[in-house]
C-alpha cells in the first residue's frame, strides 16, 4: 500500500476524534486536526481550554479515552511495547513551561545525557554535539554551570537544546515563556524562531500573540476542550470568525 | 569512680572492643558496628526496591510490600527479633547464628523503616522530572535511575545517616538473643566484677553516646549543606551519587 507512504510526507501529526475525561469532565472533544512537516501551529485559546492537555496526548504523556494520534505513520495511543512507545517519544521535543532541567547534572550534562542512555550515542560524540547545540542557543559559556546558577530565560534555552539532541522532527513546546519575566521572553522566543526558520515542525501552546502573527503558519483555537478555528494567522487577527475566538482577541488586547 | 572506670577500661579494654575474638567470636564494638554497617548496607538497596514497587502502579508488586511495610513498622523491634529467633530454625531447620538473625531483621526492620524515607523523597521532587524523562525517551526505570533516584537519594543522605544511628542503638536488643556485640561484652565485664554494674553501664552508655552524638552532628552538617544547596546556588553535590561526568557504560 503505498497511501500511508504518502500520508507519512504530508503530514507530521494526525490528530484524529481524540477525547479525554478527567472524571466526568471532559476536557477533549473529538478533537481533529494536522500538522502538515515544516509547519508551525500556534495553539491559543482561554486557559483551562485544554491546550496543555492535548499538546502532552501528542507524546503520550497523558492518555486519552478515544481517538489517535498518527506520528511517523503509526498510532502513538495504539497499545504497543513500552519500548516502542519511549522510541516514538524519543523522536518528539518537548518543552515544558516549568523548563524541568536536570537540577543535579550540568548544563552539558543536561544535553548529552538522553542522546548517550537513550540513543546509546558515545559520549564523547553526544558531549561534542551537546556543546554546538548549547552555541546555538547561544548558552556555549555556560556549559559548566548547573541549571540552579541559570535565569528563566536560559534554563528555557537549555531545555530546547536538550530536546534537540534527540534530534527529534517535530518539537511540542507548552507555554515555553509563561513561567519567565517579561525582559527574558525575547531570548527564547528567538530561539524557536530560528528553528522555524530552518524548517523545524512546530506546535506551541503560545500566549505570545507577536509570535504567532509572524511565525505560525496556522493557529488552532482551543475552546472548552474543541478547536473552534483553524485559520492563518492573517486571517485569525482579522477577521476571527467564531465569536469566542473574538472574545478571546479582544480579551488579550484589552 | 572515676578511677573504678578507669581501672576497668585498662582491664577490659579489648574485651569491650572485640570481644573474645580470637578465642571466640568476633564481638564488643567492632561487632556493633560491623552489624550496624552491614545492616544499613543491606537496607539501603532494599528500601529503594521496597519504595519503587510501592510507587508501582501494579497492584500485585503494590500490595505486599505496603503490608511488609505497615506490619514491619507496626510493631516493636523486639518482637521482630524474637520472631526471627523462634521462627527462622523452625522453618529452615538450620541453625542460624544470632548474628546472622539479628542482622536479617534489621535490614527487614530497617530497609522498610528506609523505604517510606525514599518514596517521600521521590514523591518530593513532583512530577515535572518523571515527564522530561519520559518526553526525552528514556524508560521508567531509566528515568529514576539517571534523573530521579540520584536527586532523591542525595537529598536522603541525612536521613540514611540517622537510621545508621538508630541502627546502633537497635543492635542492642541484640542482646536478648544473645549477640555478641558491646552491650554484650559490658554485661560480660559485669558479671565478672559483679559489684560495680553502675561504673561498667555507664561505660557502655559513654560510648553509645560519643559514637551517635558525632554521627547526628555530621547528619545535621550535611543537611544543612544540602538543604542551601537545594535552595540555589551550587548544585555540585550530586558527585557524591551520581557520575558527575556521564560514564560509557549504558543500561
Ligand atoms: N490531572 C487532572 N485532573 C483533573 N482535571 C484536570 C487535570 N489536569 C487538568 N485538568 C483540567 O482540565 C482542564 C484543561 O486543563 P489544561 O489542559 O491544563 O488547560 P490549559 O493548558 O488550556 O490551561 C482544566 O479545567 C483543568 O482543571
Ligand atoms: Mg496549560
Amino acid at each position: 500500500m503505498s497511501t500511508p507512504e504518502l500520508q507519512q510526507d504530508l503530514h507530521a501529526i494526525r490528530i484524529s476524534k481524540v477525547s479525554k475525561r478527567y472524571g466526568d469532565f471532559p476536557v477533549l472533544k473529538e478533537i481533529n486536526a494536522e500538522v502538515t512537516r515544516g509547519e508551525v501551529v500556534v495553539i491559543c485559546g482561554p486557559s483551562g481550554s485544554g491546550k496543555s492537555t492535548l499538546i502532552r496526548t501528542i507524546n503520550r504523556l497523558e492518555e486519552i479515552n478515544s481517538g489517535s494520534i498518527s506520528f511517523d505513520g503509526r498510532d502513538i495511543h495504539a497499545p504497543m511495547k513500552t519500548r516502542e512507545l519511549n522510541r516514538m517519544r524519543s523522536r518528539i521535543g518537548f518543552v515544558f513551561q516549568s523548563f524541568n532541567l536536570f537540577p543535579h547534572l550540568s548544563v552539558v550534562d543536561n544535553v548529552a545525557m538522553s542522546p548517550i542512555r537513550v540513543k546509546g550515542v558515545a559520549p564523547d560524540v553526544a558531549h561534542k554535539k551537546a556543546l554546538l547545540l548549547l552555541d546555538r542557543v547561544g548558552l556555549a559559556d555556560k556549559a559548566n554551570a548547573y541549571p540552579g546558577q541559570l535565569s528563566g530565560g536560559q534554563q528555557q534555552r537549555v531545555a530546547i537544546a536538550r530536546a534537540l539532541a534527540m534530534e527529534p522532527p517535530v518539537m511540542l513546546f507548552d507555554e515555553p515563556t509563561s513561567a519567565l519575566d517579561p525582559e527574558m521572553v525575547g531570548e527564547v522566543l528567538a530561539v524557536m524562531k530560528s528553528l522555524a526558520a530552518e524548517g523545524m515542525t512546530m506546535l506551541c501552546v503560545t500566549h505570545e500573540m507577536g509570535f504567532a502573527r509572524d511565525v505560525a503558519d496556522r493557529i488552532w483555537f482551543l475552546d472548552a476542550g474543541q478547536i473552534l478555528e483553524i485559520a492563518t494567522p492573517e486571517e485569525f487577527f482579522k477577521h476571527p470568525r467564531h465569536p469566542r475566538a473574538q472574545r478571546f482577541l479582544a480579551d488579550l488586547r484589552h | 569512680m572515676i578511677s573504678d572506670i578507669l581501672v576497668i577500661i585498662h582491664d577490659y579494654w579489648l574485651l569491650l572492643l572485640i570481644g573474645q575474638y580470637p578465642n571466640g567470636p568476633l564481638g564488643g564494638l567492632a561487632n556493633t558496628l560491623i552489624l550496624s554497617a552491614l545492616s544499613i548496607a543491606l537496607a539501603f538497596p532494599i528500601s529503594i526496591v521496597l519504595a519503587l514497587a510501592r510507587l508501582s502502579k501494579w497492584p500485585i508488586l503494590r500490595w505486599p510490600v505496603t503490608v511488609l511495610v505497615y506490619v514491619t513498622r507496626g510493631v516493636p523491634l523486639l518482637m521482630l527479633i524474637l520472631w526471627s529467633y523462634f521462627l527462622v530454625p523452625l522453618l529452615t531447620g538450620a541453625d542460624v547464628p544470632s548474628f546472622i538473625t539479628m542482622l536479617t531483621t534489621l535490614v527487614v526492620y530497617q530497609g522498610a523503616f528506609l523505604s517510606e524515607v525514599v518514596r517521600a523523597g521521590i514523591v518530593a521532587l513532583g512530577n515535572g522530572q518523571m515527564d522530561a524523562g519520559r518526553a526525552l525517551g528514556h524508560s521508567y526505570l531509566g528515568t529514576m535511575r539517571y534523573i530521579i533516584l540520584p536527586q532523591a537519594l542525595y537529598n536522603m543522605i541525612p536521613s540514611i545517616l540517622s537510621t545508621f544511628v538508630s541502627t546502633i542503638k537497635d543492635t542492642t536488643l541484640g542482646y536478648v538473643i544473645n549477640v555478641p556485640d558491646l552491650t554484650f561484652a559490658a554485661s560480660q565485664v559485669n558479671n565478672q566484677l559483679l559489684t560495680q554494674p553502675f561504673q561498667v553501664f555507664l561505660i557502655l552508655a559513654l560510648v553509645y553516646y560519643a559514637i551517635c552524638w558525632s554521627l547526628t552532628y555530621v547528619a545535621h552538617r550535611l543537611e544543612r549543606r544540602i538543604t542551601r544547596r537545594r535552595a540555589g546556588l551550587g548544585v555540585r553535590l550530586a558527585a557524591v551519587i551520581a557520575p558527575a561526568k556521564i560514564v560509557s557504560e549504558q543500561s
